[in-house]
């Protein structure tokens, strides 16, 4: 990525019409969002402003009023200002400084992912956030191309060239004329399956880190209506035997609530679709503030099928594209299928890799040394708690009841070690690796052989021992990397041989 | 597909001089818990530490700065071919790390104070995953640069952006 402005003027295009022929020249942003900045810069000074204002009444006179509303609109004109775009030939430059250049530079080539989103006030003057995801984003940050913003048309134009262009480079024939209304729609948010919310585990975290924010409000008031309604008496006047199972219902109705409200704030009107020359996925979804992603057909490395143990016994799923060029940390750009039926994962899936092999055939799974060490993991650390606890009772200070109060656990260990087992498995179909694993956290990740760019074999001093092998495939796209845990060796060995040609082949002896 | 194939061990050792910095290494990390526990036990009386916890931390800390390099040093290997970089290092949990020629991005090479003193260098060679670079500790530093040398030739010939 280079730092210097390119000074080469590309020379005239047949193509005059196109955006980027018209990009030519430095542009800058949407006029429009020079009401977007301050007022998204109000908000986020209101609380000073009302602050100074409130404090202002006391002592008059005071100029700072006027500082704390003129600083964050002076800030927006100033982005504004200093902001500024191109396309050339062949590349993509983003300058930001008006004395200092910074120019950030991306070749059209390297272009991955194009994301618009649209905030609340975005939506209402109609412009639309443009975020460029090249392939430097996965491994730094901050050299992401943001546009903030454009106007929406111009955004969504900008985007289709954008992804074209990437085709056309990449070899591809050209594509024909680009109309948005041309999208096939591969799957559209049935609003029934909010039922899955409160079974995912990121929703039952959304609740809680949302009740653990507001506790002390909620306690408040709480406290304060119970107090008036004389609620708390009654309360301590019911017997145990109800309370607790009264707690954990409005618990379960509370964590339910907030996790049905995270679901539909972020995937409202959640819709998957193709684009008229299927060279990308778009997806768009939001209630408040809409996002569009889109991904590129050839990034596309795989695919993710989550089955968290609640949302599993429910009969659910979700779909996470494994895709270079987006940031680890940002999963979320990669859902393909928010929290929905299995039946509706497992056919999108199937459409978006053109086959259904790799996310339903069967698995090889790894045999007695793979379960014992599943099993002895499940129980151990959990049977140390009603010991540690025995013993503190056998020395004194805890009576007897407590630690046997905590024997369950160990048989959940249990449960969770062979449930852990029973779904841990690998299998290689003609073009994937496919692995699944995990219980609380399942998944079924299946792999593009052609996308593995390496092998990580990790074998710990226990798992040598048992003659098991962690087999690590690296990529380039979503996680980074794909574990197949605790593979006898030679099964594991035979496995990266056979996935990635001519690769392992060359380290092997043939004598055991 | 026959489940007697086994890995072999790449094929060359690291520098037998490896260790030496392996042992200062481990000796000056012993030094320094050694230091924090004096300063937690006796200086801010934490908790009490008599003369056997110390004879047995020294015992330990000793133990491993002798036996932790020379079991490592049987560990650590590496092996390059036209079309593969192969490496196994570590020594309670061992790794193997196998990467394609075609798609390594960038190959580092680095020497702190006391590699630079016994003529070592750490190779490392990343590839287009975050996951899992593959390094070489304790090579020779003409082995080292004749190293990087020809991976550097060997992937600019290939084509492509790695991924």
């Amino acid at each position: 990525m280079s730092q210097t402005p390119s000074p080469t003027v590309p020379p005239a295009d047949s193509d005059q019409d196109t955006e980027l022929a018209r990009d030519a020249g430095w542009r800058r942003l949407d006029a429009r969002m020079l009401l977007v900045h301050p007022v998204t810069e109000l908000v986020r000074f209101l609380p000073l402003i009302v602050g100074v204002f409130l404090l202002g009444s006391s002592n008059q006179g005071d100029p700072w009023h006027y500082l704390g509303v003129l600083v964050p609109i002076a800030l927006g004109l100033w982005r504004f200002a200093i902001t500024s775009f191109r396309i050339t030939r062949g590349q993509i430059e983003l300058r930001r400084g008006l004395l200092s250049r910074n120019v950030l530079t991306a070749p059209l080539d390297r272009v991955r992912t194009v994301e618009l989103t649209a905030s609340p006030i975005h939506r209402l003057l109609g412009l639309a956030k443009v975020e460029i995801g090249t392939g430097s984003a996965s491994r730094s940050g901050d050299s992401r191309l943001v546009l903030d913003s454009l106007g929406v048309e111009h955004a969504r134009r900008l985007r289709a060239e954008l992804l074209n262009r990437v085709s056309v480079a990449s070899g591809a024939p050209p594509p024909e004329q680009h109309r948005p209304d041309a999208e096939q729609v591969i799957m559209r948010l049935d609003p029934s399956w909010v039922r899955y919310a409160p079974l995912t585990t990121s929703g039952i975290v959304i609740a809680l880190a949302t009740l653990g924010a507001g506790s002390q409000l909620v306690d408040n008031l709480v406290q304060r209506a119970a107090r008036s309604s004389h609620l708390d008496e009654r309360v301590r006047a019911l017997p145990l035997a109800v309370a607790i199972p009264a707690g954990v219902v409005t618990f379960v109705v509370v964590v339910s609530v907030l996790a049905i409200g995270g679901y539909v704030l972020t995937n409202w009107g959640f819709t998957l679709s193709r684009d008229a020359t299927g060279r990308s996925f778009h997806v768009r979804r939001g209630l408040l503030t809409t996002r569009e992603t889109s991904i590129d057909v050839d990034r596309l490395r795989g695919l993710e099928v989550h089955e968290p143990l609640g949302l599993r016994l429910g009969g659910g799923g979700r779909l996470n594209a494994v895709a270079t060029g987006l940031n680890r940390r940002a999963a979320d750009r990669t859902t393909l299928v928010p929290a929905a039926p299995r039946a509706v994962v497992l056919g999108v899936g199937e459409h978006v890799l053109g086959e259904a092999g790799p996310l339903t055939t069967p698995l090889v799974s790894h045999g007695p040394a793979a379960r014992r060490r599943r099993v002895l993991r499940g129980v151990v650390p959990l049977a140390l708690v009603p010991l540690g606890l025995g013993l503190l009772a056998a020395l004194g200070p805890l009576p007897i009841w407590v630690a046997l109060a905590t024997l369950p656990l160990p048989v959940a260990g249990l449960g969770l070690g062979l449930d852990r087992y029973a779904r841990l498995g690998h299998a290689l179909t003609p073009a994937y690796v496919v692995v699944r694993w995990g219980s609380l956290r399942g998944r079924r990740d299946a792999l593009q052989r052609s996308g593995i760019i390496g092998w990580n074999l990790r074998q710990s001093w226990f798992q040598r021992r048992a003659g098991l092998v962690s087999l690590t495939a690296t990529t380039a796209a979503g996680q980074q990397s794909y574990e197949i845990l605790d593979v006898p060796e030679g099964i594991a060995v035979a496995l990266a041989d056979a996935a990635v040609p001519g690769l392992v082949g060359q380290f092997l002896s043939p004598a055991g | 597909m026959s489940d007697v194939a086994t890995l072999r061990e790449p094929s060359g050792r690291v520098s037998p001089r490896a260790p030496v910095v392996w042992v200062v290494g481990a000796l000056v990390q012993g030094l320094l818990l050694g230091a924090a526990l004096f300063v937690a036990s006796t200086v801010a009386g934490l908790f009490a530490m008599p003369a056997w916890a110390w004879a047995a931390y020294a015992v330990v800390a000793i133990g491993h700065a002798v036996v932790m390099p020379v079991y490592r040093y049987r560990v650590h290997r590496w092996e390059s071919t036209d079309t593969a970089v192969y490496t196994q290092r570590g020594w309670l949990t061992r790794e193997r790390r196998i990467a394609p020629m075609s798609r390594v991005q960038t190959v580092d090479l680095e020497q702190g104070i006391v590699s630079r003193l016994l003529r070592l260098a750490t190779v490392t060679v990343t590839t287009a995953s975050a996951a899992g670079p593959l390094r070489i500790d304790g090579l020779d530093t003409e082995t080292a640069e004749r190293l990087v040398e020809e991976l550097t030739r060997r992937t600019e010939a290939e084509p492509g952006d790695a991924t």
